[in-house]
């Protein structure tokens, strides 16, 4: 798929202050809501977290895919954040998380929502990229790695 | 076919004439009493067929049509005040009346077909799979026309009679189903040879419909006394090429603007009604423009595939579908006259044993060409060897517009059941052995990973199955059903394919190393849902309780 399509420069957040998983996630979907994508930052919080609850969307090599179903969005929603010196998100190898993806997509619109996660999951399982996008020095840098 | 038309005004016409409205009572009396002849008998030989055989109901439908047509059984039963209920008329084995329902049951299979196509795999697949699918293509087209020409007796003599081109077209078509099923139960589908034999059957059916397009040009021209030469089949050419791309891009391009139009009826029903009425006003053009209405039929298929309605329809017409459909493969065996075909019997069993050998070679040299070793190479050109549906279609169009004659049309059926027999034994004892890749190419970008999630209980496999199949439709996947008994499924969108099994408690995904995530995240979000599930059962009430509600009352 084309992930074109759903990263622009303003899905990118660079300069993530947060260093707890609840404040990852919280400062996210602030970053989303204040950029006018989602409805009601509170409802889509709480989707977030709830699937957090269920299973941590803490993989491996330092990559985060905290996402929720709401229907605060009326589309796939993307936020890319960066946290170079890495936060515990009760990732599955243990290790401190890096490189945060979060999708938050309509509870009954069919579309490429967990395909969207499954892609870029895959294009950050190359270590050089990882290095890469954790180097980056802006927006734009990281977009380009991604697309 | 255009003649058709007239011919049944005209027939309806004089009927009333004759005996007033008695005339077309009777004829619709014949006709109901046909229809029901007809369902009965084609749907219990599908089954029989099927359930024994272990062979598509396909064969089973034509079979019934040969013992009970006019030609058989149909010929020597006499009823009384009816008389023969399947008699010929007008030297065809069908009257026109019961014709015009299994036309329209052929605009529906060939609309349906085009909405399963993934338009995107097609734009996208493997340079394996195009190929492959243009090599088998060719080679079919070519040996097919050819042996009719050399071929003594037949009346047919050089390699642009109409009849000649027909016979290229019909053993073209592949029906992938029979294929996709033998891989799917010998695990197999994802295969390199499983994913080049279903990419090239893709681009297999839309250059069999464009070649059925050209040579309908052609013998159209060539049946009202014209003389078709070099410049003229390229005009004709270009045409029927040109109808393809011009209204199967414009398809695309509008489909999900016409769609959004359409949905504002709010109405599943109304919604998937007009989409079936689009599909008949393109078959209706297509005809007017010199080709033929399924080439329509499928073009609003291929158009309407890329759209979130393409499952509703097809869920919608699923039902039309499996009573109408069989009534065309019963009426395409019930003009098989075997009398006509006696003398032509050698020549059919010569071009049923070529329309194998063609596919077998025209597939396998350029999969032998590209990476595959002999074994991968014949493997390919038995998957591709069954013929079907859209042989059997164009057949049917070849006899009803006077293209071909009777002998020719048993010739062209009797090709089809021969390649849909002698596929299944010949590809599964091809794929016992090793690897049908080169030694260098092994362990390439093919690799196969079998993910397994064992459940507490069969119920729970199946439950969680059915969510996950959901979720993939959701996701824009198309989700198929390969086998009617066992729970085995494709999964397939753009260059994504993989497999569904639910074997007892075990659900089982095989799938390609590239694209296993999708996979793998979609059945975790599936599973986690459950425990959302498990948490909303608790809270129900005492079931105690709950029953003695249900129970109150009652005596």
């Amino acid at each position: 798929m084309n992930l074109k399509k759903v990263l622009t420069k303003d899905s990118v957040l660079l300069s993530l202050k947060a260093n707890t998983k609840q404040d990852v996630i919280e400062e996210m979907v602030t970053f989303l809501a204040e950029a006018g994508k989602v409805g009601d930052r509170d409802a889509a919080l709480n989707a977030v977290l709830d699937r957090e609850a269920k299973m941590s969307t803490g993989m491996q090599h330092g990559i985060a895919i905290p996402h929720g179903k709401t229907d605060s969005v009326d589309k796939l929603i993307v936020a890319i954040a960066l946290q170079p010196e890495g936060v515990d998100f009760e990732a599955m190898d243990e290790k401190p998380s890096t490189i945060f993806v979060m999708t938050l997509s309509p509870e009954n619109h069919t579309g490429p929502h967990i395909q969207f996660l499954a892609e870029i999951s895959k294009l950050l399982s190359q270590e050089t990229l990882r290095a890469k996008l954790l180097a980056a020095k802006n927006e734009e840098e990281v977009l380009t790695l991604l697309t | 076919m255009t003649e058709a038309i007239p011919v049944v005004v005209q027939a309806v016409h004089q009927a009333s004439e004759a005996g007033t409205s008695h005339g077309i009572t009777h004829m619709m009396m014949l006709l109901v009493l046909q229809l029901a002849v007809i369902i009965i008998v084609a749907k219990i030989g599908g089954y029989l067929v099927q359930r024994f055989l272990n062979m598509p109901s396909v064969l089973g439908e034509l079979l019934s049509g040969m013992i009970i047509g006019p030609y058989a059984l149909g010929g020597k039963i006499s009823l009384p005040d009816i008389g023969l209920l399947f008699a010929e008329s007008n030297g065809f084995a069908a009257s026109y009346e019961l014709y015009g329902i299994a036309t329209l049951a052929s605009i529906i299979l060939l609309f349906l077909a085009g909405l399963e196509t993934d338009i995107a795999a097609f734009l996208r697949y493997s340079v394996v799979g195009s190929v492959v699918g243009l090599g088998g293509l060719l080679a079919a087209f070519i040996v097919g026309d050819l042996i009719s020409v050399v071929w003594p007796g037949n009346g047919i003599d050089s390699f642009m009679d109409p009849a000649a081109l027909f016979l290229g077209v019909i053993s073209v078509a592949t029906s992938v189903g029979i294929t996709a099923r033998i891989l799917a139960e010998k695990r197999k589908m994802s295969s390199p040879e499983g994913v080049t034999i279903l990419a090239g059957a893709v681009f297999d059916d839309v250059f069999g419909i464009v070649a059925l397009a050209i040579v309908m040009g052609m013998a159209k021209v060539s049946m009202s006394g014209g003389e078709v030469n070099w410049g003229e089949i390229g005009i004709i050419a270009a045409k029927a090429i040109g109808f393809f791309v011009v209204v199967t891009s414009l398809g695309l391009i509008f489909a999900r603007k016409i769609t959004a139009a359409i949905k504002q009826f709010k109405s599943k029903e109304v919604i998937v009604a007009i989409c079936f009425g689009l599909a008949m006003l393109l078959a209706g053009l297509a005809e007017m423009a010199g080709l033929a209405m399924i080439i329509g039929a499928y073009i609003m298929g291929l158009a309407l595939s890329r759209t979130d309605l393409a499952h509703e329809i097809e869920s919608n017409l699923k039902g039309v579908y499996n009573i109408l459909v069989p009534i065309f493969f019963c009426v395409m065996g019930m003009m098989v006259d075997f009398a006509a075909m006696k003398p032509l019997l050698m020549f059919g069993i010569v071009y049923s044993l070529l329309a194998v050998l063609s596919k077998v070679i025209g597939c396998g040299l350029p999969a032998l060409a590209m990476r595959f070793n002999a074994r991968g190479a014949l493997r390919i050109g038995l998957g591709m060897l069954p013929r079907g549906e859209v042989a059997l279609i164009v057949a049917g169009i070849g006899l009803a517009s006077g293209i071909i004659d009777q002998g020719i049309f048993g010739v062209a059926i009797m090709m089809t059941v021969i390649t849909t027999l002698l596929a299944p034994p010949l590809l599964v004892k091809s794929f016992e052995g090793g690897s049908g890749l080169r030694k260098e190419m092994k362990g390439g970008s093919e690799n196969i990973q079998s993910i397994a999630l064992e459940l507490p209980s069969r119920d729970i496999t199946e439950f969680l199955l059915n969510r996950f199949i959901r979720a993939l439709r959701n996701e824009e996947f198309y989700v198929n059903r390969l086998h009617p008994t066992e729970p085995t499924y494709q999964v397939r969108k753009d260059d994504i394919m993989f497999v569904l099994i639910e074997d007892g408690k075990t659900l089982r995904i095989n799938v390609p190393d590239e694209h296993q995530t999708v996979a793998r995240l979609m059945l975790l979000e599936e599973l986690l849902s459950l425990s959302d599930l498990l948490e909303a059962t608790q809270k129900m009430e005492d079931l105690q309780s709950m029953g003695n509600d249900l129970l109150a009352g009652m005596f």
